[in-house]
């Protein structure tokens, strides 16, 4: 243990700053990000339309922020089904991820949202007013009054658009797990079962910790494209930063500003991302 | 063919370029008469001639060039893709052809989105935009619009079991309504009903499906493609009543573009000899 701390000490001591060491990418990304600032600050039109998109920051942030850890959950459990020796479950989770990795993004979210939403609730109201002439009186009927009245507005744009999104990059995680699994070699595995432990104790607690450090880098892009992909909301209507874009500039007409202040505050939000996961990292020890 | 995709991409750079330099560009830096918002070049008091020719029957001569038509193919009844053939119908394939045929010019219909179609006319991406556009002052600015060939007005469409009124709807804050970003109909809803409550989608067709899944429960239309809607979904929309009835129609020219006196001057000739008004009827524009 000594050994491996003491190494990595070595690893992450600083390199000495010099002209060429310096990060170049990130000072001209960050005086290209200062211009921007000074038009906003300068110019009404930037201010204004500054103003009028900071509500899609917010919007676009709740999307990513909840589609994300439910991306990452079914990629977990569908990645270790597909690695399961069970045919049905192995089946099962081959066909969601070779179906939604086939079928892009915007497709995907468009049938969610205006095909099996609508069919689920569809169904969900025929149930209720089946159980409502079954079981006229008593509990059970108010449970199928609420669902024969179910509303197709409790689920909003935005939701679909979420499951819609946590479903598509679902089927990416699931790759990026069973690949991180695979990696780890097949003894610590049999090592582990051989001492005792169940599938999934050796599972929590030898594989996936190992495995985790090779699944966060990937997982880390994938969050990032998920910001990205979440302006694909925009088909539904849902006012994230991408429709404001679009909204402010067919009401104005001024193309350039909205385009370049969407794009300032979509980079600033990646880069802000992208540098948290590389501290995540090398906080983890990634790399060595 | 190749080389035309790269063009939109160099002025895209270019419109970078030069708005990068300096924190305000105007947005229309083209065009410098003044810009009332329908016949803008007739200045005569006489509106009823045709503005190019002396004597009014004499046409301009195109001699035989190719004019390329953006049109959306997904706003019924002006553009459509015919379920039987795949070919895009409508008034505006059939009004073009007609006015082609009277300059001697072969029209080349381009599908394109209707998100983003003014910066690219205002480019110059396609000679002209035929899809029931509009007039307004504010688009006037920065393209140019043919004189009007029909006025509309907007309605609300609805579910056909509604039973509610537009005032109603309008009082009741649970109402949604849906049209299409970027449309005159997004600015009279607005106007309508309250903001928060719009929502803007990429198209008609999207927010017709919205609100026949119960989505939302009305759509701001203009009321020809209402027609249109209610044609391909029988039984299932009805029109809740009238909002507007002054939306003026008009094709859409890049800034100075040279075809718009040829073309207003067909327009006219059409309209005087009535086959303007026949294609109107034929495509529900008029009744």
């Amino acid at each position: 243990m000594q050994a491996v701390q003491s190494q990595k000490q070595f690893q992450y001591q600083p390199q000495k700053l010099t002209l060429s060491t310096l990060p170049w990418w990130a000072i001209i990304l960050f005086i290209l990000g200062l211009i921007i600032v000074y038009f906003i600050f300068t110019d009404k039109n930037y201010a204004e339309t500054f103003q009028y998109l900071l509500a899609g920051v917010i919007a676009t942030l709740r999307i990513t922020l909840l589609a994300f850890p439910i991306a990452t959950v079914i990629g977990l459990f569908v990645g270790l089904a597909r690695l399961s020796k069970n045919i049905v479950i192995n089946t099962i989770a081959t066909i969601y991820i070779e179906v939604v990795r086939g079928i892009p993004l915007v497709v995907l979210i468009l049938i969610i949202a205006f095909g099996l939403v609508p069919l689920l609730i569809d169904v969900t109201n025929k149930i209720g007013q089946w159980g409502i002439t079954v079981f006229q009186t008593g509990g059970l009927s108010g449970f199928f009054n609420n669902l024969a009245t179910y509303s197709i507005r409790n689920i909003s744009m935005e939701l679909r658009a979420i499951i819609a999104l946590a479903i598509g990059y679902g089927a990416f995680e699931a790759e990026v797990f069973r690949a991180g699994i695979q990696s780890i070699g097949k003894g610590q595995m049999e090592a582990a079962r051989s001492l005792g432990m169940n599938y999934f104790l050796a599972m929590r607690l030898i594989i996936l910790p190992q495995a985790i450090r090779r699944i966060l880098p990937p997982l880390g892009n994938d969050f990032i494209a998920l910001l990205k992909d979440s302006s694909l909301a925009t088909v539904l209507a849902v006012n994230e930063l991408t429709q404001l874009t679009r909204l402010r500039r067919s009401s104005t007409f001024r193309v350039m500003e909205a385009f370049n202040v969407a794009a300032f505050l979509y980079l600033s939000m990646t880069l802000l991302l992208s540098g948290f996961v590389r501290f995540l990292e090398r906080k983890m020890h990634i790399g060595e | 063919m190749k080389k035309s995709y790269i063009i939109p991409y160099l002025i895209i750079l270019s419109i970078l370029i030069t708005a990068c330099g300096g924190p305000s560009p105007t947005p229309a830096p083209v065009q410098t008469e003044a810009p009332p918002p329908v016949q803008t070049e007739a200045p005569a008091p006489a509106e009823t001639e045709a503005p190019p020719a002396e004597s009014g029957s004499k046409l301009p001569d195109l001699g035989g060039r190719t004019i390329t038509v953006a049109v959306e193919n997904a706003y019924p009844p002006f553009n459509m893709i015919d379920e039987a053939t795949g070919e895009g119908v409508g008034w505006d394939y059939d009004a073009v052809r007609e006015i082609c045929k009277r300059l001697n010019c072969v029209p080349e219909f381009k599908q394109a989105a209707w998100d983003g179609i003014f910066p690219a006319m205002q480019a110059g991406e396609y000679d002209m935009l035929a899809d029931g556009v509009t007039i307004t002052a504010e688009r006037d600015e920065i393209v140019d619009f043919s004189i009007p060939y029909v006025i509309v007005g907007q309605v609300l469409l609805v579910r056909a079991d509604e039973t509610a009124s537009i005032e109603e709807i309008k009082a009741d804050a649970n109402r949604l309504i849906g049209t299409q970003l970027g449309t005159t109909n997004e600015i009279v809803a607005k106007e309508h009903f309250p903001p928060e409550r719009v929502k803007s989608f990429e198209d008609f067709g999207a927010a017709v499906l919205a609100l026949l899944s119960k989505d939302i429960d009305g759509v701001v239309i203009d009321n020809v493609s209402a027609l249109g809607f209610i044609d391909e979904n029988p039984d299932q929309l009805k029109i809740a009543g009238q909002l507007t009835s002054d939306e003026q129609l008009g094709f859409v020219f890049p800034p100075g573009s040279e075809l718009r006196e040829a073309i207003n001057a067909a327009l006219q000739s059409m309209i005087d000899d009535g086959t303007l008004e026949a294609l109107n009827k034929k495509w529900g524009l008029t009744q």
